[in-house]
């Protein structure tokens, strides 16, 4: 039983079949929409989406949101990095550490981060520091394990030749611990960023006064779904572009950065 | 005592101590109790919520939520996955989507799915199934690809046919790969759904953690994100076992 029942023809490859659903599902878009075959309602005329992300791009209309959401998954990151970095370079420091509290973190990494919320608008209220703070504590949990992930990866004798050759606890930092983390602390970045941009953004569409995601609840309370369509699709597309950058960025400065931490956690 | 039972026993020293300074701190009026109420009044109130309130029939509702989405990801997303990797070139075509999709914030679709089935359990399991299919298909995909071919050529040579090639050779070897899919993709589906009937207000445990919220009942709240903690850890705790059992 093997895999490979490939298709004859050799100018086919994986760019063509993913242009080519690209093309069908916009015909299939455009077909239902205009027959009005599956939920009418929900799908509007391509060039309509297409027209209302021209504006998104071209004028000013979304920046103050924008700016509100940057704000909230920026300083989310920053807050998760203060935190994450430092605890999981205790945390990570001695096998015992681990041992006891990586579990406790896997389990909390799992609770969902939106849910914390309602604590979050107790103490600081509906604007956007509550919305920051879910940010922060979605970043944290990725940035802290793979922070505790590159700490064990440093095994006791390259610490022990280090020490040996006369070196000091901060050439010891330097030159043994920080290239051995760095690698999954840019990874725990990278996905800490995904997640802060998740858990701010969905609680904006819970409760905000500004923000990408209030708009995408404001323009589906409206009933105004092509203006809903083409911000999801700057959503995704701000999203994508960060992740690509951030990959380009590390792959540039670290040329194998590899982690085998399961992402699924991280959400 | 062993390693792991030392480990263990600090473990809960440590979530014990953790708890007990948050009831300290509540009760001596450290933590304002008008935003925060201590663990024992949280779970009083979860535990009498759960005999004498509508707790046990939230929890039941969002199990079934979870239950229908795990359903549908793993039976659409087994058979895709197969299909992905049967025909290599779509495999490939596909994959760089599938990996495009799994680090979107597809979840902030989610009012596209309350105009589809409206606001209700519905749209909760359509959207947390679509979340928990990806990382179903992915794994699967990855799994009929890692089988060894030496196991092939083995099975081959004794002449088994194309089911029992399947049944002796294939299922066992791509069952642990499967699995971590599978536990990935509940982890998804747990935190969508929990998270999705928080937003949106349907539903089980999620809902009655926003209206709780709604209507400034702390205590309250506090039970509720202490349910859902708890669920949290119960289905990892759960996934965790089985998974053992799945790679013994």
């Amino acid at each position: 039983m093997r895999s490979g029942r490939t298709s004859p023809d050799p100018t086919a490859s994986p760019l063509a079949i993913q242009a080519l659903t690209v093309v069908l599902l916009a015909c299939a878009w455009e077909t239902i929409g205009r027959t009005g075959l599956l939920f009418p309602e929900l799908f509007p005329p391509l060039f309509e989406i297409v027209h209302s992300l021209g504006i998104y791009l071209t004028t000013g209309v979304m920046l103050p949101h924008l700016r509100a959401s940057l704000y909230e998954v920026l300083g989310g990151l920053v807050v998760g990095l203060a935190t994450g970095i430092p605890l999981g370079i205790v945390l990570g420091s001695r096998s015992s550490f681990i041992e006891v509290t990586e579990p406790i973190i896997l389990y909390l990494a799992v609770i969902p981060k939106i849910v914390i919320f309602p604590i979050f608008i107790l103490f600081l209220g509906i604007g956007t520091e509550s919305k920051l703070a879910v940010g922060a504590i979605a970043s944290f949990f990725p940035i802290v394990l793979l922070t505790m992930a590159g700490m064990r990866e440093v095994r006791p004798v390259y610490v022990d030749v280090a020490r040996t050759l006369g070196a000091r606890r901060l050439q010891i930092a330097k030159k043994v611990y920080l290239p051995a983390i760095a690698a999954p602390v840019f990874t725990g970045l990278r996905i800490g960023l995904g997640a802060a941009v998740t858990g701010a953004l969905l609680a904006e569409t819970k409760i905000a006064k500004a923000g990408l995601g209030f708009m995408i609840v404001e323009y589906y309370s409206q009933f105004r779904l092509a203006d809903m369509y083409a911000l999801l699709l700057l959503i995704f597309i701000l999203a994508a572009l960060a992740n690509w950058l951030m990959k380009a960025l590390f792959a540039m400065l670290l040329p194998l950065p590899r982690t085998s931490q399961d992402p699924g956690l991280f959400f | 005592m062993s390693e792991n039972s030392r480990a263990a026993l600090w473990r809960l020293l440590l979530i014990f101590a953790a708890l007990a300074i948050f009831e300290a701190s509540v009760r001596a009026n450290w933590i304002d109790p008008f935003f925060a109420a201590s663990p024992v009044q949280a779970v009083r109130e979860l535990a009498s919520e759960i005999a004498h309130g509508g707790a046990l029939r939230l929890f039941l509702i969002t199990l079934y939520e979870i239950g229908c989405a795990l359903l549908i990801s793993t039976v659409v997303g087994l058979i895709v996955g197969f299909v992905l990797w049967r025909y290599r070139l779509i495999g490939a075509g596909y994959e760089m989507i599938l990996a495009a999709l799994f680090s979107s914030p597809v979840i902030l679709a989610y009012p596209v799915f309350l105009v589809a089935f409206g606001r209700s359990a519905a749209a909760v399991i359509a959207l947390s199934s679509v979340l928990g299919l990806i990382p179903i298909i992915m794994n699967t995909k990855t799994a009929f690809q890692q089988v060894n071919p030496i196991l092939l050529q083995v099975g081959a040579s004794m002449n088994l046919s194309r089911s029992q090639m399947f049944r002796y050779i294939l299922l066992p070897a791509v069952a642990p790969t499967i699995f971590a899919g599978f536990r990935l993709g509940l982890t998804y589906i747990l935190k969508s759904v929990l998270g999705l009937e928080y937003v949106i207000q349907v539903g089980g445990v999620g809902m009655w953690l926003s209206d709780a919220a709604f209507r400034f009942e702390v205590t309250e709240v506090y039970a509720g994100l202490t349910g859902t903690v708890l669920l949290s850890i119960l289905f990892l705790y759960l996934i965790n076992r089985a998974e053992l059992l799945v790679r013994r």
